[in-house]
């Protein structure tokens, strides 16, 4: 590899985003490291895409599809490829008009593969219109000079300016200590807003919330954005722009949430989760809170904020009918004191201050005993909170005198909240009165449960299941106690034991009776780690995504002859008119198999996804 | 002479009083200690001596059993039928029996008899021959101990402990009573729980899959997405023609309607039956069924004629039922019930419906309980289920690129065993 060579490659994989690099102020030379995150978040390409064309529209998918092929683009060398294409598909149409019976400019636009009167962006107008609303999204950020550097470097250096600047006798005692550590997160977190310039710009040019909402509810024909276009400042032509995964991650996460209420409680509440979540993390960046940098916020445990009833029924299409996917019963068969119960804190904070808040609202957590102590707690909660419940249950008989069966759209969205509230899994937590939030730590955790349960399920059946639960509930248990509660045969257990634990989901601990440790005298008791089990299920999930690659390249050595065969530039894009009908059978069926194998990586990613980023 | 004559004469008469009213105090198991004894008024002027010469005459003719309890000696009557069969036995053969008769219920084993008696292997074992001949005793199983030889008096059975209680029939889990009544304890809650209606309203169809498509099912993969798309399209369409007849007939709605509901679908036809859907009740609902609701349904129902099943007995059911994942528990206001997870997904047509179609064979890889779990990446990949996924790597034993479950799934074994290509016509 001569030096040229070098040179472009790692200009592409930085223009990529695959590498950082660092250069030493001393010596002047530049060190590269590659950066796995965004590498890994390659595979999630197909899937960004999807979840940005189904709530943004066909257009934006457009858009971000180049700039995902692009790697970082500056927004005039955007503007100036989608200008040549919209040209010469305009330049198409009109040959087409004035031929129509002229073939060749079908195959003459390839700048659009599919219909080329039918771009998805139509003026470069257009294209910054898009472009503002997925920088006000925070789905693109700016590149700048520091994006390059590891995180590590990036810390480095904000911890020397952070000592030169404000400990230059350097950092002693506890409280000097933690001074510090807030300036590293302060001056973390300006390197970290950088990236979010535009979208301040943006915001200081006026109210883009109005904008937003119409955007928001895209998919409509393309033409009503038109009108709204023109409105848009123009984006600083001199910007690099690039996708933001971790924003991207968010909204997956979303429509992860969304299908997993789907499964456990139904659609139509679903959806209303999922305008809920998209309300809630309008303002959130990330997944994940950095220990290092957002300290002040994890403390606080504001990492999620609020939203209001009202808000979600703004944001509600229309043509949605809530009274759908709830069950009906009678007034009188619901207790309003028991479903508005509002929990003013996280499920966490509330085990640490359980002495000051006793019982506030832990009836409906999953606490098997002391039912009658709970029950004087309650009662406690109820004359607390009596004007909201008394209020929700004026309004509710109010109604039922007129029409039981009318409900006004705003009690049905709450009755579609409150259920959410009211699940063993927490959707969402009503932390104040039509207020909303969602505790997204301990909601992932209960989401990573259900996932490993799942394949629990799979692999080692119901029974496995049961008896993981029952580790899971009780903690360490002995061997022979196991068969009583299971109520299953103690050859059975033992074998299904063994068969998991192979499989990593149980393991057992022998304690020896005595001195002696005889085995025959040893208790055996039997536990279930779920962080090991996660852990072990992400190294398996990463190991299946990779055999899957593994299997492709098999498959693709095998079928090398013909694959070279629809390589040549006459072959392509025709394989089917030019190839012998036995290659090119060969050739579907090996689309079908790369087909399957990528699918199956992008599920696989799936669970990645869920076990670590989300 | 005469005194001592009449002594015994008036101690037989004491012996009988005392056995007679110790028998109106207390049954067969109850300890008396000599306070209590005393207390019965039977002996005159609390006479501790002449108390003492009663009781061991009693305890001559069997009649009275002494023990050791934590505060000193104590008696307990015996029936006269069982002294009688005291009476007639040898000695050691009467040692043996008494071994089994203190152990009641739970049964002693054999060998606890050899080592607490310290007798001879045969001694006892002929004495056990003799005991059972005589009908006596009999030999049971005990669960805890299914290897150990034990015995019981033949007059009793064997306590739950010992049996297992009513999931164990002749000491072996009953599995199939209990899969049995699971399904009966989960179809009452699923139907008590859950609201029986149908989705998707005549108004509000096209919308109402909006989401479905869009929102919601975006993050499965794309191949099994369209078949699901699809089929809940057809689903839901078919509804909106099912539907007219339903939806504007509730009236102020009582409870939950399932029962009737039941059995109309039923009678209905078949397909209308599937199209209906178990709809999640609102927050707060406060009639979830609780354990001794379904316990108080069960007995009802008369469907364990030979054994009661009790709330504890239940509530282990139940615990297993929300181990498995099926049901889940709720607290309303204090108030523990139960009710179905995943109501949406469950089956609406009867549980004897489907039995009944599953000895005909027809869905037998539907499970009769709740839904089967969706799958996932790694569970549908071969490497999910990988028997030798541990030795995998490339260049060992196993290794991707000869790994036939791949092959297998992937749909390429068809063509190796077909091994010539060329047949096929070009």
């Amino acid at each position: 590899m001569n030096r040229t060579q070098l040179r472009h490659g790692l200009a592409i994989l930085i223009q990529h985003n695959l590498l950082y690099y660092d250069v030493d102020s001393d010596t002047h030379m530049a060190y590269y490291e590659a950066n796995t995150d965004n590498a890994y978040c390659l595979i999630r390409t197909g899937k960004i895409l999807e979840m940005i064309d189904t709530s943004f529209g066909p257009p934006t998918k457009d858009v971000v599809q180049s700039l995902l092929l692009l790697g970082q683009t500056r927004i005039s060398d955007l503007v100036a490829a989608y200008r040549e294409k919209i040209a010469s598909a305009n330049q198409a149409v009109i040959d087409k008009e004035s031929n129509v019976f002229d073939d060749a400019a079908a195959t003459n636009g390839n700048s659009q593969p599919k219909k080329l009167n039918n771009l998805a962006v139509k003026s470069t107008a257009q294209l910054n219109s898009i472009l503002c609303r997925l920088v006000e999204a925070e789905l693109i950020d700016v590149v700048h000079d520091k994006s390059f550097q590891s995180p590590i470097d990036t810390y480095k250096a904000v911890e020397k300016e952070a000592t030169d600047t404000f400990f230059p006798g350097g950092v002693k005692g506890g409280k000097a200590k933690i001074e510090f550590e807030e300036k590293i997160a302060e001056g973390l977190r300006k390197v970290r807003n950088e990236s979010k310039l535009l979208k301040r710009k943006l915001e200081q040019n006026g109210p883009a919330a109005k904008r937003r909402k119409l955007f928001l509810n895209g998919g409509v024909a393309n033409g009503a954005h038109d009108e709204e276009e023109d409105k848009d400042p123009a984006l600083d032509p001199k910007q690099v722009i690039r996708i933001n995964y971790e924003k991207c991650l968010v909204e997956l996460r979303n429509r992860r949430l969304v299908q997993f209420a789907s499964e456990m409680i139904g659609d139509m509440t679903s959806y209303v989760y999922g305008v809920l979540l998209k309300q809630l993390t309008k303002q959130l960046s990330r997944c994940r809170l950095d220990p290092a940098m957002d300290m002040g916020e994890l403390e606080e445990g504001q990492g999620s904020g609020i939203v209001t009833t009202a808000e979600i029924l703004d944001s509600l299409k229309t043509s949605v009918d809530l009274s759908l996917g709830l069950g009906k019963t009678s007034r009188e068969a619901l207790s309003s004191r028991a479903a508005e119960k509002l929990q003013e804190l996280p499920p966490k904070k509330k085990l640490i201050l359980e002495a000051d808040v006793d019982g506030d609202a832990r009836a409906d957590e999953s606490e098997d005993d002391g039912s009658d102590s709970d029950e004087s707690g309650t009662d406690d909660d109820a004359k607390d909170y009596a004007p909201p419940a008394a209020n929700g249950s004026k309004v509710k008989f109010a109604d039922s005198t007129a029409k039981e069966q009318k409900m006004d759209r705003p009690t049905q969205l709450r009755q579609h909240l409150l259920l959410l509230a009211e699940s063993s899994r927490h959707f969402v937590r009503h932390c104040g009165y039509n207020e909303w939030t969602v505790d997204f730590v301990p909601l992932m955790q209960v989401l990573r449960e259900a996932e490993l349960d799942s394949v629990i399920e799979r692999t080692s059946g119901r029974q496995g299941l049961r008896l993981v639960r029952i580790l899971r509930n009780k903690g360490k248990l002995d061997e022979k106690a196991l068969p009583n509660v299971a109520l299953m045969r103690k050859p059975e257990i033992q074998q299904k034991m063994l068969e998991m634990q192979t499989a990593g989901f149980v393991q057992v601990q022998e304690v020896p009776r005595d001195n002696k440790a005889d085995v025959k005298k040893s208790f055996f008791l039997w536990f279930h780690d779920e962080e090991k089990s996660i852990g072990r299920l992400l190294d398996t999930s990463y190991k299946a995504m990779l055999r899957c690659m593994q299997v492709l390249e098999v498959v693709r050595q095998k079928e090398r002859d013909v694959l070279m065969l629809t390589k040549r530039t006459d072959v392509k894009g025709r394989e089917e008119e030019v190839m012998r009908k036995e290659y090119y059978e060969r050739y579907r069926k090996f689309l079908d198999c790369e087909r399957k194998l990528f699918a199956q990586t992008m599920r696989l990613d799936d669970m990645v996804a869920l076990l670590r980023d989300y | 002479m005469a005194g001592s004559q009449g002594d015994a004469a008036k101690l037989q008469i004491l012996k009988d009083a005392l056995y007679d009213e110790a028998r109106q105090h207390g049954s067969e198991s109850r300890l008396f200690t000599q306070r209590d004894l005393l207390g019965l008024n039977v002996i005159p002027n609390e006479n501790a001596t002449l108390l003492l010469r009663v009781v061991q005459g009693l305890c001559d003719d069997k009649l009275f059993v002494g023990t050791n309890n934590h505060a000193g000696l104590a008696w307990r009557w015996r029936s006269k039928e069982d002294a009688k069969k005291y009476t007639s036995l040898s000695d050691e053969t009467m040692m043996v029996y008494s071994m089994i008769d203190e152990a009641g219920a739970d049964g002693i084993w054999n060998r606890t008899i050899k080592f607490k008696l310290n007798m001879h292997d045969s001694v006892v074992k002929s004495a056990i021959k003799t005991l059972e001949t005589k009908g006596y005793i009999m030999g049971m199983k005990n669960v805890e101990h299914p290897n150990k030889k034990m015995y019981i008096k033949a007059n009793l059975r064997p306590s739950d402990r010992a049996t297992g209680g009513p999931w164990f029939t002749d000491g072996e889990l009953d599995t199939a009573f209990i899969t049995e009544l699971e399904m009966i304890v989960f179809e009452f809650i699923k139907t008590q729980s859950a609201y029986l209606g149908s989705q998707g309203g005549h108004r509000s169809v096209g919308p109402a899959r909006m989401p479905t498509k869009g929102v919601i099912r975006g993050g499965a993969a794309p191949v099994s997405n369209v078949g699901d798309s699809s089929s809940r399209g057809v689903k839901r369409a078919a509804t909106e023609i099912s539907n007219d007849d339903q939806t504007p007939a509730p009236a102020p709605a009582p409870a939950p309607v399932t029962a009737p509901h039941q059995s109309s679908s039923s009678s209905t036809a078949v397909n209308k039956a599937r199209l209906k859907v178990f709809l999640p009740l609102p927050a707060g609902y406060k009639t979830y069924p609780t354990v001794s609701e379904i316990a108080q349904q069960i007995d009802k129902w008369g469907i364990t004629n030979n054994t009661t099943l009790s709330e504890a007995d239940i509530q282990q059911l139940v615990d297993i039922l929300t181990f498995d994942g099926l049901i889940e528990p709720i607290k309303v206001n204090g108030r523990k019930g139960y009710r179905v997870t995943r109501p949406t997904k469950q089956e609406t047509s009867s549980l004897a419906k489907r039995q009944k179609d599953r000895e005909a064979g027809i869905g037998l890889d539907l499970t009769l309980m709740g839904v089967e779990t969706g799958s996932n990446g790694l569970t549908e990949t071969p490497c999910g289920r990988c028997p030798v996924f541990e030795l995998c790597e490339e260049g060992g034993p196993v290794s991707p690129s000869n790994c036939v479950y791949f092959t297998e799934w992937l749909g390429l074994d068809e063509g190796r065993s077909k091994p010539p290509n060329g047949i096929v016509p070009a």
